[in-house]
């Protein structure tokens, strides 16, 4: 626990507050396989947390678990300090956490504006279908991105005929429309140009500085995660292998905790 | 944050002329090669240009262009329904069944068939999402069975007349004088009514709305279109009744998919289905309504056909294996601009592709050309547009959509 009193700390924000999502014990199994072993996770207000390792080590069934997507087979999920049971993603979205997909599950014939709310649509008079309130989603839309510092971006172009970073802006976009508390980025900066990825670590900041906690997992360690994330996690064999402030630390022992070398400084011990 | 909305930068795109021929110009081309056809027939014959012929050419192309409307539905949400011409034949054939055998109201018969066309079309959408066999082999297979089901319900002399039972007015009746110009106002005023309320919501919203293109352009090209049509058709007979039934369901097709949900839903599901799933869009239920849509027009349009020929035979629904009418259905929506691939294609692909089609039928038929011609030319047309449209997309480095 020493870990998070540390964590605590720094994020003078976040106030010595309850985490919003405290993960404790987690175990998953698949069949034969244990998945996740006893790994550990807390996500506070304001903060960004970076959920790295190597393939297999278990951070994507650990948001998996964290999003609804999974159930874990044993162990403590409590939100807000309150414990909760999360069997779908829906529970998830009603308590406030959202999820960006590596695949950002956009439609690239439509416009940011449908694409925002796809599925959620403003909808009026039924006549031959729900019309739907064209003025008002956009005017949402638009106080959303401005929001995010990201009012230039175009409300009527398909969004196909946008930029990778771009389209990724948007699907981050559709996550806070409906104001979550936490939001989970499964590689925001895969596929991106290095600029693109800098922007995306921006409007990450900008979130947390909102009060959001935000979850990233991401590979890009050299170039993202040591400098867009507040705190990085280290799973390794399905359970948590080192825990650093983001400041403390090279992408160097980043790696090398990831794949288990011995010169991390190993936190969470 | 009211503030902060206002000072916004405005969205100033400045858009090129490729920009615009892959989004709100995509009808360019098959218009300039609409208006390209009928200056070769205008030259070719006397004949193509007068009220009477082009009143013709209109009301020979509503069945294929009813049933490209209906197609299009299914095409956009990646699927196709080969089966909507034996939808036709066999649904207008049970409608002849009930009214000359049974004796029922066409008033009843047609409805039944409507309804029956959009119930074949949902069992086989059903079949395809829930079984998870392509629509490509449901419906042709269906479409097969249902050529027999036709030929079984005929009777030995495999014809129904339908002269004298009511039915053939629906291809007499001509809204002609004053009524045209009547039909004409209403149909302008609910478009500039939805474009005005459009224009009021966005205003009411705090949001920007360019007059000019927005509302006075629109209703004005809308307005001036209506105005050389009724024109045209008044000059020779008035308003066709199938023309004005064609007219409506585009009304109501363009509504439906700019303005609804279930619209938006369809383009989203042809585009990415997981996607739409995930954003919790119930893609099955929405291709099942895709197909029903298809399948119910291609029904009423089984029933224009069968007016016009005053009567239904194994030649109902394009004869067996569903023939030109098949594939003229579909190349109608494709050369109007409507994708194979799902997610892309606006109402205005049918009354195009229609047109295309039936002008050049009439034109080489007033040329004196065989049918043999007629299908090399039609087959061509149909390359050259999706060429042309692939064209569009390799010069401006633009995907349309």
């Amino acid at each position: 626990m020493t870990d998070m009193s540390a964590g605590r700390e720094r994020h003078v924000h976040t106030s010595g507050t309850v985490p919003l999502i405290s993960m404790r014990n987690i175990h998953k199994k698949f069949g034969s396989l244990h998945a996740l072993k006893g790994a550990s996770i807390d996500v506070h207000a304001g903060e960004v947390v970076a959920l790295v390792g190597d393939n297999g080590a278990g951070k994507s069934t650990m948001v998996k678990v964290m999003a609804g997507v999974h159930m874990a087979t044993s162990g403590d999920y409590e939100f807000e300090g309150k414990p909760v049971k999360i069997t779908s993603p829906t529970d998830a979205n009603e308590l406030g956490i959202q999820t960006v997909y590596q695949d950002l599950a956009l439609c690239s014939n439509l416009d940011a504006v449908q694409n925002l709310f796809l599925g959620r649509e403003l909808t009026g008079s039924s006549f031959f279908g729900r019309r739907i309130q064209r003025a008002e989603c956009e005017v949402r839309a638009r106080e959303v991105l401005q929001r995010m510092r990201l009012g230039n971006l175009s409300l009527t172009r398909p969004v196909g005929a946008m930029s990778g970073g771009q389209r990724q802006n948007i699907a981050i976009a559709r996550s806070i429309l409906w104001t979550p508390k936490v939001v989970i980025l499964d590689e925001p900066t895969a596929a991106l140009s290095h600029s693109a990825a800098e922007q995306v670590g921006n409007l990450i900041r900008t979130l947390a500085d909102q009060g959001l906690g935000i979850v990233v997992v991401s590979h890009d360690i050299h170039n993202f995660v040591v400098n867009a994330t507040d705190r990085i996690e280290v799973m390794r064999l399905g359970a948590n292998a080192a825990s650093f402030r983001t400041g403390d630390v090279t992408g160097e022992q980043v790696v090398n905790a990831m794949v288990g070398g011995n010169e991390g400084v190993n936190l969470a011990g | 944050m009211a503030e902060a909305i206002k000072s916004a930068p405005p969205q100033v795109h400045r858009r090129s002329f490729g920009d615009l021929l892959t989004r709100d110009l995509r009808a360019l081309p098959i218009v300039i090669g609409l208006v390209a056809l009928w200056v070769f027939f205008a030259t070719q014959s006397d004949v193509f240009l007068t009220a009477r012929n082009l009143s013709n050419l209109l009301v020979q192309s509503t069945v294929v262009g009813i049933m490209a409307l209906g197609i299009m539905f299914v095409l956009l949400v990646k699927e196709i329904d080969l089966s909507i011409a034996a939808i036709n034949g066999v649904t207008s054939v049970l409608m002849a069944k009930l009214i000359v055998e049974a004796g029922l109201s066409p008033w009843f018969a047609v409805p039944i068939a409507i309804l029956l066309g959009a119930l074949i079309g949902s069992l086989s959408a059903r079949w395809v999402t829930f079984v998870g066999v392509p629509s490509f082999v449901v419906t042709l297979g269906l479409g097969l069975a249902l050529n027999g089901l036709q030929l079984i319900l005929l009777p030995a002399t495999a014809r129904y007349s339908l002269n004298g039972t009511g039915l053939e007015k629906i291809a007499l009746i001509n809204i002609g004088g004053i009524w045209s110009w009547v039909v004409l106002a209403i149909g302008i005023l609910s478009f500039a009514g939805l474009v005005f309320s459009e224009a009021a919501s966005r205003n009411k919203a705090g949001l920007e709305t360019p007059m000019m293109r927005a509302v006075v352009l629109p209703i004005a090209a809308a307005t001036l279109f209506g105005v050389i049509v009724v024109s045209i058709l008044s000059a020779h007979k008035g308003i066709p009744l199938i023309v004005l039934i064609f007219g409506i369901l585009l009304g109501l097709g363009g509504y439906i998919l700019k303005q609804t949900q279930f619209g938006l839903y369809l383009y989203a599901v042809g585009n990415n289905d997981e996607a739409a799933r995930r954003a919790g869009v119930k893609v099955h239920r929405i291709k099942m309504a895709a197909f029903a849509i298809a399948g119910g027009v291609a029904a009423l349009a089984g029933v224009i056909a069968a007016s016009r020929t005053l009567g239904v035979g194994v030649f109902s629904g394009g004869g067996v294996g569903g023939g030109t009418l098949l594939l003229e259905s579909i190349a109608a929506a494709v050369i109007g601009g409507v994708s194979l691939f799902g997610g892309r294609g606006s109402i205005h692909a049918a009354l195009l592709g229609a047109l295309v089609i039936g002008t050049v039928s009439n034109g080489l038929n007033l040329m004196g050309v065989e049918n043999e011609i007629r299908l090399i030319v039609t087959g061509l047309l149909l390359v050259l547009a999706v060429s042309i449209d692939k064209l569009i997309e390799k010069a401006t480095g633009q995907q349309s959509f």
